[in-house]
């Protein structure tokens, strides 16, 4: 018995050893937290950390996959919740309902520098119908048709362009005319809304209407006819991929290019002459989807007692020219405060914003995970060659699909 | 083996089977060294050979760019290489203790226990990483260093199927190991621990040595259980750090992406080396003489 | 012990022996008092935290396990499967029961709150904002109360809010300076910096009633706007009641506040809702109408998969088996690789290769099959993969298991004059397959929940016509993450749980039998 004694005392000791090198419980500082992700944490660091120097609060960045944070928040403990994200317009459907972000008020000189759209894209209908703002928009991005200049002219006309295409791919085995990342329903939102495509409706208030889904509509599936002459010309395929479009275009072997601002430092560093414009008007303007990209405060601010604080940063600091001037410089994206809009001066930046005039902010209601996977699909299915199905049999399929998956 | 001395085993055939084997085993991963040098930055699929050639991809691993992010690769691999030596070690351990008392005890549920321990396996594991997540939550509440954004927390999830993943495989050696020699172990008096450690696991090298490599690299590549329990970048293992290379949307550096894969198979290729000769050791010279 | 030291075992085995003296029971008196050590602290730490309950459960497991550890030459089994044991139920049972406990509930967007944070939510969101707004400055006057200067930021008229009500105020006695700030009249002194961080729950909760029944709230450090609230919880029906048109929102027993026509309110919470998760899984034509085509294919794909990596693998470790074969080490690297690289990034490189356009593969051959648009090519490609996957676990087990295989055996088959190939027949297949049974069960079930391979390579397609939801390569797993996942409104964690309840009783059932009529049972004499 003396034996297993022993062991038990050995077993305390380790248990106070264990116990001197408790951490001390953390105190509550006058600290705000910020997930952003890795592209992003250095700016808003910089940023967010000049507001908190002039306000005497600490700002920590916490880096995070841009999915993660918004699949994080969550399950997230209060005591590690951020009190301000980074994140897409197109969360903000899906983090009202769930009340993981709260409400936010502007001021009509604040709302007057923002556009409307992009204070739209960052709102959510409540219950009576009326936008409620959950974000403050700092920059814009979207497609825009490339065009390498050596090789093509800016189109003219929709025709214009796919007699180019088509053209520049005949001269030459392994060249491409118009390259769009196939099965990817956001790259080939402007063909689609240039055939008069749309997601979703609005309904009396302007706001999205899930009931009301536009995949599958008569106007496009009229037009879809097109679509199908496109696949036959061989003008654009399915198995070109992200990666295939990109060498191409790179290796100068590709007329135009449906590409965003995330590649702006590659087409600097290419060396070729570019171009960036939207793509011609076809039956109805080829407009691409616009996503923006900003602040949101949580509900952990309430929690965490720093609610007014985050308030202040994300409703009124981040909406500043000052703010988003340093940080569009930093991310390469638009601004969204035209004021700060004003003052770029990088040309293809100048150019992916003005590529994106009139553009359709994504859908931002939860019903949009309906959506992407048929759309894609349809978009795989008509351009496969000559086992293509039929634009209009593809998108009235999807359609369908849709409304039966939205329930 | 009656034909071991002479070369007859080395066919040419056997050399053709083992090129056309590895020729089809080793393609796709070219195509990771291609990206890693490569200055495309894409995981390009039509050609194997890059576009222009760089080392800028390695350097961006442990060189911070100006005003780019702060570099923590190397913090990444030793964390990783740590939790993986670890990990496999006590996997071993921890599947060697279970598959000896099923292979060599008889008691009550045994074979309910192994079918048990087969099956729950079979669970779809989407969900259960909430549930993980919050049970590590809770525990930090008690024991610090079993919480969340812990490496030691980690370690003991990744255990927490040291005993049902490997145990058919290893009891499936045990067993071959004859009782004869356990007999005579203990009519020499030995202990059932005595036999565990001076009999069994030494003729169990071969096993053991590849139980620890799957739990080796296993533990390297492992990226969803890391991402849910590790929350800050100075504390992710190297799946988790490279993953944040590739995170956004269209903006991936597949080119530095796949220097840091590369880098991160070194320990892997290692532990291969180290153990690829007890794999093969062990019972060969002294399968059953008794 | 002196057994093993005749057949000249290696240095790593040797090293492992010396553990089975003294040392061994060293290891295992240090394991034990680091546990109690770990485990003693975490009862003070339950202690101070008020957790009874849980404090004395761990003193009691912690008691047990002690207890069977240091009474000797009894409960030898339990000794051996203890570490294992607690790992598995702490991470690994544990989580299986919060996963079924999910599955009875509403879990999905718009339904992850309590319905305490609900309310609240859904009467913050619909708070009715007035038509002016105000720079305001926070305040403390001359007996320390919290007021708010306000400045209307239209018509420029300047107010006192306070919790008492709104006091219109002189404009000349309040400045705005350059930035914008507003500078409180005198006998006010302005919050600033630290001071404004102790108050900011009170600031941010700061109400100043106005006559027509809304308030004034403030916005941040620097705004103010007034608003009227949209809904009014009444405790006493449990439901909420819009101010304007006097609707009441009830809980309906399922997570959300409906009204009597019908109308659900976006913000939810979660709750039991019985087995309508299941049912709805049944009842769904969305899942019912795949689910014979989805499941058949799931067979196929995991049963195939994992034969063709057996075989693969078999036949490899077969031709490297060999004495004197030259080579064999540097071989045996290479053929690993595929198991060294993470699977995700060669699914991806794959998806590349097999492009039938541009791909590598097609380049290579004389035919361009339609790899990943033509239904059946596709569901061959992803078996394909997943074989390259998976041959060089079966490559390493077999290698493994052909050791354990005596050698005299083998000999004294080929002595009674049998063929190389009846030798493996005969010999060799059956002593391996009762070693190997269980692990390709166990690689089946683990197939047949591949979701990864499917995902990342053709992500469920090519679509079928017909069909909304599972595309032709659409496993099981995959095609029913889409529904919870990518249907309605996305993130259905209630629904994908009682799927994963049902998925997993079809694969164990389908193991269980394939393994009660197996050898690998009956051989556990």
């Amino acid at each position: 018995m003396k034996k297993h004694l022993a062991k038990f005392v050995a077993g305390l000791t380790v248990a106070a050893f264990a116990a001197l090198s408790m951490p001390t419980a953390s105190g509550a500082a006058t600290t705000l937290r910020i997930w952003a992700d890795a592209d992003r944490k250095a700016s808003v660091e910089k940023v967010a950390g000049a507001w908190g120097k002039k306000n005497g609060v600490t700002v920590t960045v916490v880096q995070k996959d841009f999915g993660k944070i918004r699949d994080d928040l969550k399950t997230v403990d209060v005591a590690t919740a951020p009190d301000v994200i980074v994140g897409a317009h197109d969360w903000v459907g899906e983090l009202a309902a769930n009340g993981s972000v709260i409400p936010l008020t502007v001021s009509k000189s604040v709302a007057a520098k923002i556009p409307s759209y992009s204070l739209d894209a960052f709102s959510y209908a409540n219950a009576k119908g009326n936008k409620v703002l959950y974000g403050a928009p700092v920059a814009l991005e979207n497609v825009g048709l490339v065009v390498n200049t050596k090789v093509a002219k800016v189109p003219t006309s929709f025709d214009d362009m796919v007699s180019q295409a088509l053209a520049f791919q005949k001269k030459a085995t392994g060249n491409f005319g118009l390259v769009i990342p196939g099965g990817d329903a956001y790259h080939n939102y402007p063909l689609f809304s240039g055939l008069c495509g749309y997601v979703f409706g609005k309904d009396a208030k302007g706001n999205l209407n899930s009931s009301d889904v536009g995949v599958g509509n008569a106007k496009l599936l009229d037009n879809a006819s097109q679509i199908d002459s496109w696949n036959k010309s061989g003008l654009l395929s399915s198995k070109v991929d992200y990666g295939i479009a990109k060498n191409a275009f790179l290796a100068g072997k590709a007329a135009f290019w449906v590409t965003g601002p995330w590649e702006k430092d590659t087409l600097d560093k290419s060396g070729l002459k570019v171009q960036i414009v939207q793509m011609p008007k076809n039956k109805c303007d080829s407009v691409p989807f616009l996503g923006v990209q900003g602040f949101m405060v949580t509900k952990f601010a309430k929690t965490h007692g720093v609610e007014s604080q985050a308030r202040d940063l994300v409703g009124s600091y981040m909406m500043s020219a000052g703010a988003q001037t340093q940080l569009s410089s930093e991310n390469g994206r638009a601004p969204a405060n035209t004021d700060a809009a004003a003052k770029i001066t990088d040309p293809l930046l100048k150019q992916f914003a003005a590529a994106g005039k009139g553009g359709v902010p994504m859908p931002n209601i939860p019903e949009m995970s309906s959506v992407w996977g048929d759309l894609g699909t349809a978009w795989t299915n008509v351009f496969k060659g000559a086992d293509a199905t039929p634009a209009k049999s593809a998108f009235r399929t999807a359609g369908k699909n849709i409304v039966a998956k939205i329930g | 083996m009656s034909d071991s001395t002479n070369h007859r085993n080395d066919h040419w055939w056997r050399h053709l089977v083992m090129w056309v084997a590895i020729s089809i085993a080793v393609l796709p991963p070219l195509y990771v060294v291609t990206a890693a040098f490569n200055s495309d930055q894409t995981l390009s699929g039509s050609s194997l050979i890059p576009r222009s050639l760089t080392l800028e991809n390695f350097k961006g691993l442990f060189v911070q760019k100006e005003g780019g992010a702060e570099v923590f690769f190397v913090r990444w691999f030793r964390a990783s290489v740590i939790i993986a030596v670890l990990n496999a070690f006590f996997t071993v351990f921890i599947g060697a203790l279970s598959a000896y008392a099923f292979s060599r005890f008889r008691f009550r549920g045994r074979r309910m226990g192994m079918l048990f321990l087969l099956l729950i396996q079979m669970f779809p594991g989407l969900l259960n990483l909430v549930a993980i997540y919050l049970i590590v939550l809770r525990t930090g509440e008690v024991i610090p260093a079993l919480g969340l954004n812990k490496l030691t927390a980690l370690l003991v999830v990744y255990l927490s199927g040291a005993m049902s993943v490997n145990l058919w495989l290893m009891k499936g050696f045990f067993d071959s190991i004859p009782a004869e020699l356990d007999e005579s172990a203990r009519v020499d008096g030995a202990t059932p621990a005595q036999i565990f450690w001076g009999v069994i696991l030494p003729l169990a090298v071969p096993v053991l040595s590849v139980v620890g490599m799957f739990a080796f690299v296993g533990t390297l590549n492992e990226f969803i259980t890391a991402s849910v329990l590790l929350e800050t970048v100075d504390n992710f293992t190297l799946p988790l750090g490279l993953q944040s290379y590739i995170g956004t949307n269209f903006e991936e550096n597949w080119g530095s992406f796949a220097a840091g894969v590369l880098i991160a198979q070194i320990p892997a290729i290692i532990g291969f080396i180290f153990v690829q000769k007890y794999i093969i050791s062990g019972l060969t010279q002294g399968s059953v003489k008794g | 012990m002196t057994q093993a030291a005749q057949y000249r075992p290696s240095l790593l085995a040797r090293v492992i022996s010396l553990f089975s003296g003294v040392g061994g029971l060293l290891v295992k008196l240090l394991l034990l008092c680091v546990l109690n050590g770990i485990t003693g602290w975490a009862i003070i730490v339950l202690f101070t935290q008020d957790r009874i309950a849980w404090a004395l459960g761990t003193i009691a497991v912690l008691g047990l396990i002690d207890f069977i550890y240091l009474v000797p030459n009894r409960f030898l089994p339990a000794k051996f499967i203890i570490p294992g044991s607690v790992l598995l139920i702490a991470y690994l049972i544990v989580p299986i029961f919060f996963t079924i406990n999910t599955a009875f509930q509403e879990y999905s967007t718009g339904h992850v709150l309590t319905k305490a944070e609900a309310i609240d939510t859904n009467i913050e969101q619909n708070v009715v904002q007035g038509d002016r707004f105000f720079q305001m400055t926070p305040a403390r006057d001359a007996s320390g109360e919290l007021v708010l200067v306000l400045v209307d930021d239209t018509s420029g008229q300047t107010y006192l809010g306070r919790q008492s009500g709104l006091e219109e105020i002189d404009s000349t006695t309040v400045s705005v300076d350059d930035f914008g700030d507003v500078l409180p009249p005198a006998g006010f002194t302005a919050l600033v910096g630290d001071e404004l961080f102790a108050i900011d729950a009170e600031l941010a909760a700061f109400e100043v009633p106005l006559d027509n029944g809304g308030v004034i709230r403030t916005e941040g450090l620097s705004g103010a706007y007034d608003s009227v609230p949209g809904f009014e919880y009444d405790a006493s029906s449990d439901s909420l009641i819009a101010a304007d048109s006097g609707v009441a929102y009830r809980d309906n027993g399922r997570g959300s506040f409906t009204s009597a026509d019908g109308e659900e309110l976006v913000v939810g919470w979660r709750e039991y809702i019985g087995f309508e998760n299941f049912t709805s899984v049944i009842t769904n034509p969305l899942v019912r109408q795949p689910f014979l085509r989805a499941f058949v294919w799931t067979i196929g794909f995991a049963g195939s998969t994992v034969l063709l990596s057996f075989a693969i693998g078999l036949f490899l470790a077969k031709v490297i088996d060999k004495p004197n074969f030259r080579g064999k080490k540097l071989y045996r690297s290479m053929l690993v690789i595929p198991y060294a690289i993470p699977g995700f990034l060669s699914l991806l490189v794959f998806k590349g290769l097999l492009n039938d356009d541009y791909g590598l593969i097609n380049k290579l051959l004389p035919f361009d099959p339609p790899w990943l648009f033509d239904p059946w090519w596709a569901r061959l490609s992803v078996i394909l993969v997943s074989v390259w996957l998976t041959t060089p676990y079966f490559l390493l087990v077999c290698m493994g298991a052909l050791q354990s295989i005596p050698a005299e055996l083998v000999e004294a088959a080929r002595v009674d004059g049998a063929g190389r190939w009846q030798v493996f027949r005969k010999v060799t297949l059956p002593l391996l397959l009762v070693v190997v049974t269980p692990l390709l069960i166990a690689s089946f079930a683990y197939n047949f929940n591949n979701f990864n391979n499917v995902y990342l390579l053709t992500g469920g397609g090519p679509s079928t016509d017909d069909q909304a939801v599972a595309g032709a390569t659409d496993i099981l797993i995959s095609y029913t993450y889409k529904l919870a996942f990518e249907s309605g409104k996305g993130q259905d964690y209630g629904l994908a749980s009682a799927i994963s309840v049902y998925i997993f009783f079809i694969v164990a059932a389908m193991s269980a039998s394939g393994f009660l009529r197996s050898k690998a049972l009956e051989n556990m004499k």
